[in-house]
């Protein structure tokens, strides 16, 4: 009976092989546009605030070309500086000094804080130099406007002399040429407003420090005042309160570029999409111009699945795109079709990861078109990726895959050529071809990867080895697979530093590890895999589709391992969400387990049709083996055996080793039925090896149950003395069968086992181990319920 | 004379309690003409000149009422005489634009009208030194975030009479202006429903009601006061919500009713014809108002691009050197003058008048859009998607600019990505048959045929402008080789031509003819094709022995 129960896991390991394309198209997606996003981030700075409408408009008027301007912490920060580079008495120790320029830099680049927040870091660093600090801002806040003026006069000094304190080109250097040029150029209202703010930020840190400090020191009728005005704050904006307020140019794009990186490699790392949406708006109010901020709006939209904000805030973002690559000059006409270009090729990668084929199909051919008109070969080869991850059900599209692979390598894109070949591995996988041929060409795809040290792409090839030792049933090789993969990562996070361990290739392997393990019986272990998983990806995430089928393919396995089909049932639903072709073989597994074998046979022979047509190999020999399982068991074993036969061609073809065992079993069990014992014992030499080596423990219990069965059958013509021989033999295999299941709780194979064994005890006459067995049985048979199905007949 | 007493005593002694000043009915216009002198002087002395230009408008378009009719101006009550020379001075800086001095004046005062004007005043001063700030900004990222620093006190402090009912319906409105300043927009909305209860006269509150409310289902759910301002209103918000029928409607009642000679009403029925594009009774009705009001410079640029449409050069051109003369630094003349350029094909100029435009009044929303239409003109794909892009965000609402945005793709020669702003048009303008028949082109474009066809048979049955959906949609069915359903298309094409009745050549008509001619033949119908293909014989271009 349980023949087909396992045929699944076979397909698990292609479940996950196909996940790779929509991996890859993901991974396209985010390389296109990251492209396109670091290339925008450059143009940024000539072109950003030089808007053609606004120069006869409106505003701005005086701070064109001024990447960075002058805030009351940039003052705070220039003041810390101007401390650190202060020699003589108080002078600060080495240590100290490098504590304080690691702060520093997280310092010029991130957002302003509060004033308490700033001497607070100071203080982890350098105790002393933050007092100095705190003085230095104290005097220049409740002095006078000159007191500020002489600060900046005074700050271009540290660049004179012969030996300079300051680098020029240095990043220290560079901010504080920078804030000397913005404050020079600051008109005198803004001066003034300038120093007005700083008063009021430091005014706001002392109050903190004095509230912290004391309370009752601020007179009454300030605190009432002070708490009218703080419960209007609470009351009025409370979002405006818990944003840290506008950013620079600079720190928007390290924000920006921060984020994106995040949500690529390790979403739960980023914000989450409400709180990163908040952000992103207050962005965009203080500067509708800022068009990045749309891409990554884009890419947040994406990650809840949202399409008509994510179309809007894509098209939006290439609008934007479009006039800030036709005026900056460097790029002229080519930066504006350029953008236009990759536009219609976002949109195309946008409806594909809706799964809006046909409109994908649409917006990439307009991409194609306007690349070809302007000659855009790099542009064309993106698309032409594209193209195939579009038709890949075609059974040509490896054709458009080889000219992609050649082409890129052509034209100096690593990246697209190793995608290329690893999602071509991926198709001669599914044709058949040898490991060997295989893993040839993912060994020399890896070597470019270490060349260009592409880590993600390393990454998806060590997972992808795991998937293709899976699909060829070498559990062994998978295992290690898949955890070198996992090892890898912590040799990285030590290394270097790369964060980039919540990425897909991360969760496929960790699916397989689980249900590795599972196979093995090792259940404790698989769920614990699966709680990881559940930690890492949490469900609301972009991969935790993976898990959630694995899970409950795991569930379904030992739901019908227990013989509850109730169960089994009520999980098909789960599948068939998130696969519908698992869920569909599923379903009809449990209506075959169920007795319910002319619906089975209908669901099955509707799948057989769809896989045909799909080329989706594997579930249609794990089909066929289901049909002939229902053909034997409604005792018609002749039938059965062309369709065996045809799924043992089949496996054999595509290599498929998993399954061709499984096949040589059910052709042995039909044999054994047929009353050719011999035959099937010497075809179950053939198969009991590749099983015992990488089968699943179930199979290897099926395996050993079916020899014991032979040798019974075989022996019942011999002469007593070897006949005797053999049932003792038949009855070590049991015992070793019996471990086997026990190990992955099968009760009723157990009871069959058992049932087996007494009957074999009785015939040689040792009746102590005949009633201890019988015992056994009938303690087992007690619990499960009974089938109808004649024990014998099941294999 | 009960009902006039009552508002006296709303307005000058501001209890808090609610009290009607008329019912719903036209039937007594004395009473209308003397309660809208009454809220005009009111409004004028509190500096609220739109309003009281307003109701001084609607009230001139009402018959004079005799001497013994006229209204003594309101009793002074103690407060008022306390108040007055502090009133008087303040009022007076306030004209001149020092409100920082007038407020200081006014500070302690304790009448409303006064108190009123304080506030008022200090709101000004926030809103004029916010414009100042924007130009000189610290940053440009800083740029939105300069506010009305005034506005946080204001609201403190007029939540606070608000709670203890202090406010009368003027207190109300500045709440509620304070309120919107500050995005709080349902609080907002709130407190002018209640302002329109407190002093249902005051048309400013019901004009900030009316930019407030954004759907009909938003303003089936307000509960309004049932006065007669109710249905002026109406009409404005039906307008705004492009529910013309019901608008038209609302203004012909209060035709009727005898307002006819109000020219804030004739504008805007015309405004509306405008915006159905019934372009010769929008024309005729523009021509009347400038007969009436020759200086009038409002809705002057909806009237030049009717003009645009119709290509009157002439008509246009003494339009734009009229207002010129009246005022040259108004929005609504640079936007006239632009048209007058762009139909003239002086794109830049026109480019430079709209820019001009938007310099005086930023949030202008029409410039973007029409400089978008310039930039398209002269080729600048990319200053014109620009511009579409300034005018949405300034209203989402602007089918327009969306509309502009897919034609400047589509001529990018990008079809798929310009059905997404088609898409957006056509939900703003769901019978718009402009947007459908471009969504159709589009999908032509792709082939995608189906789609195409249910574009072109849904702008045809919301009524085509410009009827070409139907010969498209037939001319898709002629190469679907659909001949039946081609053939009725044209039948349909040719009857809607005549019943029509316009003179105006039709390109198509020959072709349809001959198609027709070519389908009876085909289908051995001999007279009917003889009858088309006679009818052929009129064209030049199909003479061909075919």
């Amino acid at each position: 009976m349980p023949v087909s129960w396992d045929t699944p896991w076979a397909s698990g390991g292609l479940g996950e092989v196909v996940r790779f394309p929509g991996q890859e198209s993901g991974q396209g997606a985010h390389r296109i546009s990251w492209t396109q996003f670091v290339g925008a981030m450059a143009s940024v700075h000539e072109s950003l605030y030089f808007n053609p409408m606004m120069t006869n408009g409106v505003v701005h008027a005086n701070v064109f070309g001024i990447k960075d301007w002058v805030t009351p912490y940039k003052i705070a920060v220039l003041v810390l500086l101007n401390e650190m580079g202060r020699t003589g008495e108080g002078a600060v120790s080495l240590m100290e000094r490098r504590r304080l320029n690691q702060l520093l830099l997280p310092l010029l680049q991130g957002p302003d804080i509060t004033l308490s927040k700033l001497y607070k870091l100071i203080e982890e660093s350098c105790p002393q130099l933050a007092n100095s600090v705190q003085i230095r801002i104290k005097l220049m806040a409740e002095g006078e406007l000159k007191d500020m003026e002489q600060f900046f006069d005074d700050l271009s000094d540290s660049f004179s002399g012969t030996e300079p304190e300051v680098h020029k080109t240095s990043v220290v250097g560079l901010f504080l040429r920078h804030m000397i040029l913005a404050y020079s150029k600051l008109s005198f209202s803004q001066v003034f407003k300038l120093y007005t703010a700083l008063q009021q930020y430091f005014q706001n840190g002392e109050k903190k420090t004095v509230e912290d400090a004391d309370m009752e020191l601020a007179s009454r009728e300030e605190g009432e005042r002070k708490m009218e005005k703080e419960e209007l704050d609470v009351s009025i904006r409370e979002e405006e309160v818990s944003c840290s307020g506008p950013l620079s140019q600079k720190q928007a794009e390290f924000f920006l570029s921060q984020q994106a990186s995040l949500l690529k490699n390790d979403e739960t790392k980023a914000l989450t999409p409400a709180s990163l949406q908040k952000e992103l708006n207050n962005l965009l109010k203080f500067n509708p111009d800022f068009a990045e901020a749309h891409y990554l709006s884009y890419l947040n939209n994406l990650r809840v699945q949202d399409v008509f904000s994510s179309t809007h805030s894509l098209l939006h973002y290439f609008d934007r795109l479009i006039l800030t690559g036709a005026e900056s000059k460097s790029n002229g006409e080519e930066g504006y079709g350029r953008s236009l270009r990759y536009a219609a090729l976002n949109l195309a990668a946008l409806h594909c990861r809706f799964g809006h084929y046909q409109q994908a199909e649409l917006a990439l051919q307009e991409a194609i078109r306007i690349a070809q008109e302007s000659n855009d070969h790099v542009c064309l080869q993106h698309c032409l990726s594209w193209l195939y991850v579009l038709g890949q059900k075609r059974s040509d599209s490896y054709v458009l895959l080889e000219h992609s692979v050649k082409k890129a390598v052509h034209f100096g894109l690593p990246y697209l050529a190793s995608l290329g070949i690893q999602s071509l591995v991926q198709q001669r996988a599914f044709a058949g071809k040898t490991a060997n041929k295989l893993m040839d060409a993912l060994k020399d795809s890896d070597l470019l990867h270490w060349k260009h040290s592409l880590s993600e792409l390393i990454d998806i090839s060590i997972a992808q080895k795991t998937a293709i030792w899976r699909l060829y049933g070498r559990s062994t090789m998978a295992l290690q697979q898949a955890q070198m993969l996992l090892s890898m990562n912590s040799l990285e996070s030590v290394n270097a530093g790369v964060q980039q361990n919540n990425t897909e290739s991360f969760a496929v392997a960790l699916c397989h590890l689980a249900e590795l393990h599972a196979e093995q019986g090792c259940f404790a272990a698989a769920s614990e895999v699966l709680k990881h998983l559940k930690e890492r990806f949490p469900p609301n995430s972009q991969h935790a589709q993976l898990w959630m089928l694995c899970d409950q393919k795991i569930q379904f396995d030992r739901a019908m391992n227990d013989g509850k089909y109730h169960l089994a049932d009520s999980l098909v639903t789960g599948i068939t969400a998130l696969n519908s072709i698992e869920g569909v073989y599923r379903k009809a597994v449990v209506l075959q387990a169920q007795n319910q074998m002319s619906e089975a046979h209908k669901l099955l022979q509707k799948l057989l049709i769809h896989c045909q047509r799909t080329r989706h190999t594997e579930m249609v020999i794990s089909v066929l083996l289901s049909v002939a399982e229902l053909y034997w068991r409604s005792s018609s074993p002749t039938i059965a055996l062309p369709v065996l036969l045809q799924a043992l061609a089949l496996s054999k073809e595509y290599r498929l080793q998993h399954l061709a065992s499984e096949t040589v079993l059910n052709l042995a069990f039909a044999q054994l039925i047929l009353g050719i014992p011999e035959q099937a014992l010497s075809l179950l030499h053939m198969a009991i090896e590749p099983i015992l080596a990488d089968g699943a423990v179930l199979d290897k219990g099926r395996a050993m149950f079916l020899v014991a069965k032979c040798q019974v059958a075989s022996a019942a013509s011999c002469e007593p003395l070897k006949k005797a021989e053999a049932l003792e033999a038949a009855i070590e295999n049991l015992n070793e069968a019996k471990n086997y299941f026990a190990k992955v709780d099968c009760k009723e194979q157990i009871r069959d086992v058992v049932y087996f064994q007494a009957r074999l005890y009785h015939t040689l006459g040792k009746t102590q181990e005949r009633n201890r067995c019988a015992m056994l049985f009938r303690q087992l048979h007690q619990d499960l319920p009974f089938h109808g199905v004649p024990l014998i007949n099941l294999l | 004379m009960a009902a006039s007493s009552s508002i006296v005593s709303v307005a000058a002694t501001a209890s808090s309690v609610p009290v009607l000043p008329s019912s719903c009915d036209f039937s007594n216009l004395r009473e209308i003409k003397k309660q809208l002198l009454l809220i005009a002087g009111l409004t004028r002395e509190r500096g609220l000149l739109h309003s009281s230009k307003w109701s001084a408008e609607l009230a001139f378009s009402l018959p004079a009422l005799p001497l013994s009719e006229l209204q003594p101006p309101p009793p002074i009550t103690e407060e008022d005489a306390q108040d007055m020379d502090a009133y008087t001075l303040a009022k007076a800086y306030f004209d001149v634009k020092e409100y920082d001095r007038a407020a200081h004046f006014l500070h302690g005062c304790n009448s409303k009208k006064a108190y009123f004007l304080y506030m008022y005043s200090r709101y000004l001063s926030g809103e004029k030194k916010k414009d100042d700030e924007t130009v000189d900004s610290l940053g440009p990222l800083e740029k939105g975030q300069v506010k009305n620093e005034a506005l946080r006190e204001l609201r403190v402090e007029l939540s606070k009479k608000h709670q203890a009912r202090e406010l009368d319906g003027f207190g109300l409105y500045l709440y509620g202006v304070v309120l919107r300043k500050l995005d709080l927009v349902k609080e907002a909305i709130d407190v002018f429903v209640e302002a329109t209860h407190v002093l249902p006269l005051h048309w400013g509150a019901w004009l900030e009601l009316c930019n407030l409310i954004t759907d009909k289902e938003m303003l089936k759910f307000l509960s309004l006061p049932d006065t007669w301002m109710k249905e002026f209103f109406l009409a404005h918000i039906y307008t705004e919500l492009q529910l013309i029928e019901e608008a038209l409607q609302k203004y012909q009642n209060l035709i009727d009713v005898g307002f006819s000679k109000s020219s804030y009403i004739v504008s805007q029925i015309a405004v509306a014809y405008h915006n159905i594009r019934d372009i010769d009774k929008a024309l005729s009705i523009f021509n009347e108002l400038r007969k009436q009001d020759p200086y009038r410079i409002e809705n002057m640029d909806t009237f030049s691009n009717l003009l645009y449409v119709r290509s009157m050069k002439s008509e246009l051109s003494y339009l734009a050197h009229n207002l010129c003369e009246i005022d040259k630094y108004r929005v609504e003349t640079c936007c006239v003058i632009g048209n007058y350029y762009s139909l003239r094909s002086q794109h830049e100029k026109a480019a430079l008048y709209f820019q001009r435009a938007l310099k005086l009044n930023p949030r202008y929303l029409g410039a973007w859009t029409l400089m978008g239409h310039e930039y398209m003109e002269m080729k600048n794909t990319s200053a014109a998607i620009q511009a579409y892009r300034h005018a949405i965000e300034v209203n989402k609402r602007d089918y327009r600019a969306w509309y502009g945005l897919g034609q400047t793709y589509e001529i990018l020669k990008m079809p798929f990505y310009c059905l997404y702003y088609y898409r957006r048009a056509h939900q703003l303008r769901p019978n718009d048959s402009r947007m459908l028949v471009a969504l159709g082109e589009c999908y032509e474009k792709l082939n995608q045929l189906v789609e195409a066809k249910k574009c072109y048979w849904r702008a045809y049955a919301v009524g085509d402008v410009e009827k070409m959906a139907l010969v498209k949609l037939a001319k898709l069915h002629e190469q679907l080789t659909e001949s039946e359903q081609a053939a009725q298309c044209y039948i349909k094409y040719i009857q809607d031509i005549y019943s029509c009745g316009e003179i105006v050549e039709h390109l198509e008509e020959s072709t349809a003819f001959r198609y027709l001619a070519q389908y009876y033949f085909k289908c051995k119908l001999w007279d009917e094709a003889s009858a088309c293909a006679q009818k052929c014989c009129a064209f030049n271009d199909v003479q061909d022995p075919d």
